[in-house]
Formats: C-alpha cells, sequence, structure tokens
C-alpha cells in the first residue's frame, strides 16, 4: 500500500508529466477507466492554469491569438508548474520562458511585453505607501545633493525594451478596435509602471531619465546616479526630471547620508 | 505593522464592519466583476464570500473596494490554496498572508477544504481527493489543529467534489469528515452540490452523507451548480460552479436544512458569471426554501 506522501508525489507526478501508468492501480474503476479520471484533473489543471496565464497577459493573448497562447501556456506548464497555493503567482517566470523561446526570431519582442504585462500585474497587488513630501529636499545644501539616496515607491516597476513595447500594449486594450499598426521599428520604449488610487498608469520616459530611476531604484546616490544619465544623454536636465518623478508619487523617502 | 496601517479604510471596516449576516438571508460568492455594483446597488443579500487568494495583495484597489464592501456586509473569507491535506510542510507564507486578511476584514467565518493540492513543491491548483485512511485522517487532524493554532480561531472544512476514490480507502468520506470534525474541532463547511455530484459520481446515497455528519458541527453550507459530462460510456458530474443550482440539490438542501437546522447558505457561482441579479435571485430561492421548511415544521 501507499502512502498517503507516495500517493500524492504519485498523482501530481502523473498529472503534471501525462503518464498515468504508474497512478492508475490505486484508483476504483467504478465503471469508468482510472486513467479517465485521471485525464479529468489533468483537464481540470490544464483549463485552470490557461485562465490564471491569460488573465495575467491578456496581450500576449491578443497578439499570438487564443490557439497558440493555449498552446504555449501548455509548454509553460510543463516547465514551470505552479509552485505555490495562490495561481497568481504563475505568471512570474513567463516572461523568461518567452526569451528562450523566441530569442533571435521575429517575434523578440514577445518576452518584453510580457514583462511588462507582469510589471503591470505586480503593481496592481503592491503595498500602499504615501508618496514622499519634497518640502525638505529643498533645504538640502547643493554640497549634499550628490549623497541623496531615494526610496522607491512599492508599486512601480520600470521596464525597457528595444521594441515600442509600450505602444504595442496600449493599441491591444480592450478599448481599441485592434485596426492600429505598430511598427517595431519605430524604436524602444522606457516604460515605468505607477499604481495610483485606482489603477495602473504607464508613463514613456526618455532613456536618460530612465536610467536615473533605474539607478536610484538600485540604491545608487543622486550623484553616481547622474552620471549614468548624462552619459546617455549630455543635455539631460535632472530639476525637471526630479520634479516630474515626484509629482508621480514616485519615491516614498529620501536619505541624506 | 505593514504598510496597510497606513489604509485608514482598514481600521473604519472594523469599526462598522456587519459581523454576522442579516436575518435569515443567504449570501453569495463574490468576485471582483460584481465589486462596484455590488457598493453601488447594496443588493439585499446576507452576506458575502470571497476566496481568501483573491485578495493576498500587499495593497492596491483590489484590498481597498473590499474593504470599502466589508463596511456594508458581513464577509467569509474561504480558501482554496492551503493544500490542507498535503504531506508537503504546510506554507507558513501562505498563512501569514491569511491571518493578515483575517485581522484587516474580521470575516465571520474561514474555511478551506477536504483537499491537497501540491506535493513535492509543485501545485495543481485544484481540489484533489484524498484517500480516506487512518493515516490521512491523522494527518488532516494534525494539520488543522496546526492552522487553528496559528490563526487562533476555529476554521471550517468543507467536502470537495470528487471524480476518483482511491483503492487503499478505509473509510467513507462522511465518516472521515465528521471523524476530523470531532477529533480536530473544526467546524464543517458543506457543500450539497458536492456531496450530490460525488453521490451521483459514485454511486453512493447523499443522505445517507448527510445523516452521518453531526449536527453541531455544520456552520454553513454551499450550493452551487454542477455540469454532467460524458466520459466513454458513463456520465461524470463535474462540479463547475457555472450555472444555476440543480432540483436535486435543491431537494437534498431541504433535507439538510431538516437535519441541520437553519445553517448560513451561500450560493457560489465562480466560471461564466452571470449578471449580479441572477445570484441574488438564487440566493433568494434558497431564502424560500428555507421560509418553506420552517413553516412545515411550525
Amino acid at each position: 500500500m501507499l502512502s498517503l506522501r507516495e500517493l500524492q508525489l504519485s498523482f501530481t507526478t502523473a498529472v503534471l508529466d501525462g503518464s498515468n501508468a504508474a497512478i492508475s492501480p490505486w484508483i476504483r474503476d467504478e465503471g469508468l477507466s482510472p486513467s479517465a479520471r485521471v485525464n479529468i484533473y489533468r483537464n481540470n489543471l490544464h483549463e485552470g492554469f490557461l485562465k490564471a496565464l491569460a488573465l495575467g497577459f491578456p496581450v500576449i493573448q491578443c497578439l499570438v491569438g487564443e490557439d497558440y497562447f493555449r498552446q504555449l501556456g501548455r509548454l509553460f506548464l510543463t516547465e514551470h508548474p505552479s509552485r505555490a497555493g495562490n495561481l497568481h503567482h504563475i505568471g512570474s517566470p513567463f516572461a523568461g520562458f518567452l526569451r528562450d523561446q523566441f530569442a533571435a526570431t521575429p517575434y523578440s519582442y514577445l518576452p518584453d511585453v510580457a514583462e511588462l504585462e507582469w510589471a503591470y500585474q505586480e503593481c496592481l497587488i503592491a503595498a500602499d505607501a504615501l508618496p514622499l513630501d519634497p518640502t525638505p529636499l529643498q533645504s538640502v545644501p547643493p554640497e549634499r545633493l550628490a549623497d541623496l539616496r531615494f526610496d522607491v515607491h512599492p508599486a512601480c516597476r520600470l521596464v525597457s525594451s528595444e521594441f515600442p513595447i509600450m505602444r504595442i500594449w496600449r493599441v491591444n486594450q480592450e478599448d481599441r478596435d485592434g485596426t492600429e499598426i505598430i511598427d517595431l521599428r519605430q524604436g524602444a520604449d522606457h516604460v515605468l509602471l505607477r499604481r495610483n488610487d485606482d489603477a495602473v498608469e504607464l508613463h514613456r520616459l526618455p532613456a536618460a531619465a530612465f536610467t536615473l530611476l533605474r539607478s536610484l531604484s538600485r540604491r545608487a546616490t543622486l550623484g553616481d546616479a547622474l552620471e549614468i544619465a548624462q552619459a546617455v544623454a549630455s543635455d539631460f536636465d535632472l530639476a525637471q526630471t526630479l520634479r516630474h518623478f515626484v509629482e508621480l508619487g514616485v519615491f516614498t523617502a529620501v536619505h541624506t547620508t | 505593522m505593514g504598510t496597510d496601517s497606513l489604509n485608514p479604510r482598514a481600521l473604519s471596516a472594523q469599526a462598522r464592519g456587519r459581523a454576522a449576516p442579516a436575518g435569515s438571508q443567504a449570501g453569495i460568492g463574490l468576485r471582483a466583476q460584481h465589486h462596484r455594483e455590488i457598493l453601488q446597488r447594496r443588493p439585499p443579500v446576507g452576506w458575502l464570500e470571497v476566496h481568501s487568494e483573491n485578495y493576498f495583495a500587499q495593497g492596491g484597489p483590489q484590498r481597498d473596494i473590499l474593504l470599502d464592501i466589508r463596511e456594508h456586509y458581513a464577509l467569509s473569507l474561504h480558501g482554496v490554496g492551503l493544500s490542507l491535506g498535503s504531506t508537503d510542510p504546510l506554507d507558513r507564507t501562505h498563512l501569514r498572508e491569511l491571518s493578515r486578511l483575517i485581522r484587516d476584514f474580521e470575516p465571520m467565518s474561514v474555511s478551506e477544504h477536504l483537499s491537497w493540492s501540491s506535493a513535492g513543491g509543485r501545485f495543481l491548483n485544484d481540489l484533489l481527493p484524498l484517500p480516506y485512511t487512518e493515516e490521512a485522517l491523522a494527518h488532516l487532524v494534525a494539520r488543522v489543529r496546526a492552522v487553528q493554532e496559528t490563526l487562533t480561531r476555529r476554521i471550517l472544512v468543507e467536502n470537495v467534489s470528487s471524480y476518483l476514490q482511491f483503492n487503499s480507502s478505509t473509510l467513507t468520506e462522511w465518516d472521515f469528515i465528521a471523524a476530523l470534525a470531532r477529533e480536530s474541532g473544526c467546524g464543517i463547511l458543506l457543500d450539497v452540490n458536492n456531496i450530490y455530484v460525488s453521490a451521483m459520481n459514485h454511486g453512493f446515497d447523499p443522505h445517507t452523507y448527510l445523516n452521518a455528519i453531526p449536527r453541531e458541527s455544520v456552520q454553513e453550507i454551499h450550493l452551487a451548480g454542477h455540469t454532467v459530462n460524458r466520459v466513454g460510456s458513463r456520465e461524470i458530474r463535474i462540479d463547475t460552479h457555472g450555472s444555476q443550482v440543480s432540483e436535486p440539490v435543491w431537494a437534498l438542501y431541504r433535507a439538510a436544512l431538516r437535519r441541520f437546522g437553519h445553517v448560513p447558505t451561500l450560493i457560489e457561482w465562480d466560471t461564466d458569471i452571470p449578471p449580479l441579479e441572477v445570484l441574488v435571485a438564487e440566493a433568494a430561492k434558497a431564502d424560500l426554501v428555507v421560509e418553506a421548511c420552517r413553516a412545515v415544521a411550525a
């Protein structure tokens, strides 16, 4: 007799890996073969998984079509089965999976779009926090500005692509009719996602501003971040960029040491 | 304290939210599609039940709107992802999230399923049947106790629909869940549709099931729709929660009311979600069944 543990491991392997032979002897026939019964559970798994994946990646589904999305989803499931009781988490490795699938193909923009969609999902459930009150910033002596470090709001994400992913995302929203055409050679999109009270907003940033914010989000000092941003655009306007970020509520705190 | 203490609505919900269902009215399962409409129309249902995992968020609009809704309705938290019957270790992160929800929403009940969904760290995210053995019973009793200790409250455990039975089972499902309630102190969330579905799939009398359940342990009843599928030459009923409650399930519900008295009843509908008024009408139908049973008793 199998122990409870052995039974559960065997059943899980059968359902995920598609082979019913090892578990079938442990299931009653009752007028329907054990294998057909296991198939019901495998079908439930596939439907639930694909539904959850489609909820997280509606634009990818729109771009590749429902049939191919299901095909991709099934392959994704075999490589990245769910690791948690909360199905929300299954989307985390999807962009990386698509990167492996579509590297060096004409569809290499798909993983970047998936990254944008996952960032969107993360923003939706990230913690609430009060945005930075900028008043104390004005009293920082000029010689100390370079040492400042910023805490970025938990409901912010940064996604950058050599493809126009934000424009692709926009024209594939439900309120669009799907007839707009995006030329992949239109160039890069550097996207800041920020959740406000109700919704996630997408902001397309200039390359230098994006670089600055990415450095700051990795705990670089303002001085170091500025240097990297200026390497991207020599005429980079730091004051205007910071003002914009503060207005968007991108920061929650600033540290002077 | 987490960052959610910044949210003033978390406190007001606790201060003003309703703690118990209104009168004798049935509740309905609340899904995101109906969030705004519930707030605008405030339909006359007894209470609302959500899937706990849908609100495992640090913050954001979904949680906020549920806090708003909580000010007007009693709420129950119904988990689908704890994998209570699994032999993998209990997921402490999952339990922490659940504890946070309980703190913020003060639910009238917290429930999970008599099932498992993972092994070796891989999740099937389904409500999988257990073998009904003494070994499994001892395991479930220990798990339910551990969960109740962590959450510092009693939980309700719900019977699931099943499409297979393991040949190692030495107990019936009804004796198993009755023993679990007795030994762990948990309550039972009796899903009348699931009893009917499993009874048809496995060929037992659903009344035998009802009659084996201790009267005092049933704290909530679920009603839902199911589908009849043909697999080979056999009919298999699948618990889809995607349609109205079937007539035989209403009949079984009447039998359940006679045995367990007036237990809070919930209409579940998770797939092909209909307009809100259809759900409200199903709940009203359950109320009528309760009234009719009372009239007969009186």
